[in-house]
């Protein structure tokens, strides 16, 4: 019913955020969420799915609640990492977390009335009747007290090209005391519209759903889909889905040691980056048709052959590999660039642990977790490469993963290129199975991603959760600026990297 | 000859109509530096010509302050333009030297940098009133960066005015008398520092960054938009032209008219533009091979700065050259 490594633990309301705690201890929360399921057996769920620190396996906690009582004793008090996620079922399905410290909501904004939108009796146009733009919105921002705090207000609108975001900083000077973000200023219902698509069709949504992360959230949804299905996609679409991954990982982690530039004023180092960023941006047109590496991916495999043109990718990246040499030989010599890195926007291993943190940011923070490693799937279980680590968590330590993360990615794409892949490129979907579930997940460039996703008693989508990276890791942005002065925030927050769009599905 | 005295009179117009052309040059360079095209040379021109036509956005809260802010501005470096020699320096040259301010034909240094003062206090105060978060962080920042560039600014040109003889600009840079001793050199360095923190440029202030919680200059513009913007802009480039023709008179005196010189006001003006692409060349290469400084550490280079100056002073004195 379930794939292997997935074990589903039935508690009731009662021990469920005793057994949470008890589960945190050694295990990671990979992603907690709930689900509508009242047309299958009548109830709402909640669902934490944890994973044992070296094992590759999903215990899945699970409970039970009747729509008459949808509350629960709150598990962040105990797992911190959990805050975001009980939010965010608050907003969408009214499920209250009794006794979680922040009573805020998260993802809907005021301007939304008395609607759960991921209720399944909820459509589209409950949801749209009750916006009321005039609405108070009546959300406050945390305050520090105190003589000379002043409060500096930033966004949603911002002067570059990107996404809302509200930033509400508090100083004393320039340093920074407490930042209170507040994000999901464009929420789309992605979640919402997964659900009336079909799971054939969810492909080109998960491709959208953050720009610069459309491969690894787009593998991360076929492999869930095909692992509920109970396909066992060739090993030849396996290493095709890998060597893309990793292409994305390259060209984000390249682009983003180049951003860094932006963030200290280096404009020579900022121009470089960009040269080899739009070099491998170039390749993946060139490969598959689309820059940012969308429609190859497809329930049951891939559309094409990337190893067609294998003689063009080695000799693109040969040419990438040591114009990154040489830039990273450059900025580490560029002393004023490298100054303004070490020692800022420190994020300790315990609060990045605490917190749930992901991908290079919680590597370079110390925590040794790469799902790639801790749960092979696609061609990772053949390959051989490492979780990179550094210890500090500064600013410097989050480039230096990703510099070693890319020479990294040059390694595996060699080693998937000298093999040869056998099987068809893509096999045809089954039918899905009635009520079945699964969960599907890979390492972007930012961080896990994690899908989960359920079918109803017709085999069409009852839940797609999608978990991103950036979830995670926005809100250790205010940690770790903490103590920092205002100017450096621009290179604090460039150096995780986040998507707003990735989060506020 | 009949004309000479005119053409003295109105040098300034040169930094006014030039200023523009100044940084789009640097800007140039820049681009190219980095491996772009870059905008045209002229695009600060166009930009300028824009901003004239546009409408203004005017913020509810301001007060008559942010009205005047940049006629003040503008003002200040057009008057202090007027006080210096561009190419000649003869006698009774400088519009405002007949007025008094100068001692004897061009301009006080003085006076010149206390009247740019007068400007950069209006601008903060400008930025200050439009009673927004990033408006008053540009102040704040601009004035804390005022206070540690100023000491070495006087400084450095102290050694130009004590070897000369005369704090009066048309005589240091008539005089000929700074030549490369080291004195000569540890104030040029100081001052270059200084001219580096006055015009916003990287590692101080970074001109050309689109984030707010990084600015200096430009968070006190912020609010600005169309007519005031363009005056503002133009006063900036214009004074970041003025102390280029700071830094040429007082460190390389050399082949300015109407002195004694012997040199035609064509040659001069000639010379005048030469040294001014070098510094521009010598800014946009400054400013693209380094990466802007963490905020907190500004006073340790213009610390920095302040004991080159006085070290400079100190060489002079003890050298006598």
């Amino acid at each position: 019913m379930h794939p292997e490594n997935e074990k589903y633990i039935e508690l009731s309301a009662a021990d469920f955020p005793r057994k949470c705690a008890e589960y945190s201890r050694r295990h990671f929360l990979r992603t907690m969420f709930a689900a509508d399921e009242r047309e299958l057996d009548g109830y709402f769920r909640v669902y934490a799915v944890f994973s044992p620190m070296g094992e590759d396996r999903f215990d899945i906690l699970t409970m039970k609640l009747r729509e008459d009582a949808l509350a629960y004793g709150s598990i962040t008090p105990l797992v911190p990492a959990a805050h975001w996620y009980e939010r965010e079922m608050r907003d969408m399905f009214g499920i209250i977390p009794e006794g979680h410290p922040d009573p805020r909501p998260l993802c809907l904004h005021g301007i939304y009335g008395d609607v759960y939108p991921l209720r399944r009796d909820v459509t589209t146009d409950d949801i749209k009747k009750s916006v009321d733009f005039s609405r108070e919105d009546g959300y406050f921002f945390m305050r520090v007290k105190g003589e000379g705090v002043y409060e500096i207000p930033v966004g949603p609108v911002h002067a570059g090209i990107i996404e809302p975001g509200h930033f509400r900083f508090s100083a004393v000077g320039e340093t920074i005391y407490h930042l209170d973000p507040r994000l999901f200023f464009t929420h789309k219902g992605t979640e919402k519209l997964f659900e009336s698509r079909g799971f054939e069709n969810g492909v080109e949504l998960a491709e959208r759903i953050s720009g610069v992360s459309s491969f690894s959230h787009s593998s991360a949804y076929c492999m869930a889909v095909e692992r509920m299905a109970g396909m066992d996609i060739s090993p030849r679409a396996k290493a095709v889905r890998t060597l893309v991954i990793e292409l994305e990982r390259l060209y984000n982690h390249i682009g983003d040691i180049g951003n860094m530039c932006a963030g200290t004023g280096f404009a020579l180092g900022y121009a470089k980056g960009a040269i080899l960023k739009e070099s491998l941006m170039a390749l993946n047109a060139r490969l598959t048709g689309s820059r940012y590496l969308r429609g190859i991916n497809v329930i049951g495999g891939v559309t094409r052959d990337v190893f067609d043109a294998a003689d063009d990718v080695i000799s693109t990246l040969d040419g990438v590999k040591t114009g990154f040499k040489h830039f990273m030989e450059f900025l580490l010599d560029s002393i004023s660039h490298i100054e303004r890195l070490e020692g800022t926007g420190l994020l300790s291993r315990e609060i990045a642990l605490k917190m749930g943190a992901t991908g290079p940011a919680a590597r370079a923070s110390g925590i040794s977790d790469d799902i790639r490693r801790a749960h092979p799937h696609l061609s990772y279980g053949s390959l051989i490469f490492e979780a990179h680590t550094y210890q500090k968590g500064d600013v410097y330590s989050r480039m230096m993963v990703r510099r070693e993360e890319a020479e990294c990615s040059f390694s595996i794409i060699d080693s998937l290129i000298e093999r040869r892949h056998e099987g068809e490129l893509r096999m045809p979907a089954g039918k899905f199975p009635a009520g079945g579930s699964a969960l599907g997940y890979t390492e972007g460039p930012r961080g896990s991603v994690f899908y989960w996703i359920k079918a109803s008693g017709d085999g069409s989508p009852l839940r797609v959760k999608v978990r991103s990276a950036s979830f995670c890791n926005w809100p250790l942005v205010s940690y770790a600026i903490h103590g920092n002065i205002v100017p450096d925030f621009p290179l604090v927050n460039k150096s995780f990297n986040l998507s707003y769009s990735g989060c506020d599905l | 000859m009949w004309y000479g005295d005119r053409v003295n009179n109105f040098q300034f117009i040169l930094i006014l109509l030039l200023s523009p052309l100044a940084q789009g040059i640097i800007k140039k360079i820049k681009a190219m530096m980095q491996g772009r095209v870059g905008a045209p040379l002229l695009q600060p021109y166009y930009d300028l010509a824009r901003l004239f036509k546009k409408d203004m956005v005017i913020p509810r809260t301001a007060s008559w302050i942010f009205h005047a802010a940049p006629y003040v501005v503008f003002s200040s470096v057009l008057a202090a333009s007027m006080l210096v020699p561009v190419f000649s320096a003869g006698q009774s040259t400088g519009f405002l030297a007949g007025g008094g301010i100068g001692v004897s034909g061009t301009g006080d240094i003085i006076a010149i940098i206390y009247t740019l003062a007068l400007g950069r206090f209006f601008l903060a105060l400008g930025g200050l009133d439009a009673g927004t978060a990033f408006g008053g962080e540009g102040s704040s920042r601009e004035m804390s960066v005022a206070i540690l560039v100023e000491p070495s600014m006087m400084l450095a040109v102290f050694t130009a005015a004590v070897a000369s003889g005369s704090t009066n600009l048309g005589v240091i840079a008539g005089s000929g008398s700074v030549f490369f001793s080291p004195a000569h050199v540890l104030a040029l360095a100081a001052f270059f520092v200084a001219v580096i923190a006055e015009t916003g440029r990287i590692p101080v202030d970074n001109p050309d960054t689109h984030l707010e919680l990084t600015m200096i200059h430009e968070g006190m513009l912020l609010e600005y938009s169309g007519k005031y913007l363009a005056i503002m802009e133009w006063a900036h480039y214009m004074k970041q032209m003025l102390l280029f023709t700071l830094a040429a008179d007082l460190f390389f005196p050399y082949g300015i008219a109407g002195a004694g010189a012997g040199f035609g006001i064509a040659a001069a003006a000639g010379l005048w533009a030469g040294k001014m692409l070098i510094l521009c060349f010598g800014m946009a290469l400054a400013e693209s091979t380094r990466a802007k400084m963490r905020f907190f550490q500004l006073p340790s280079l213009l610390g920095a700065a302040f004991v080159l100056s006085a070290l400079s002073i100190i060489t002079f004195i003890m050298t006598g050259k």
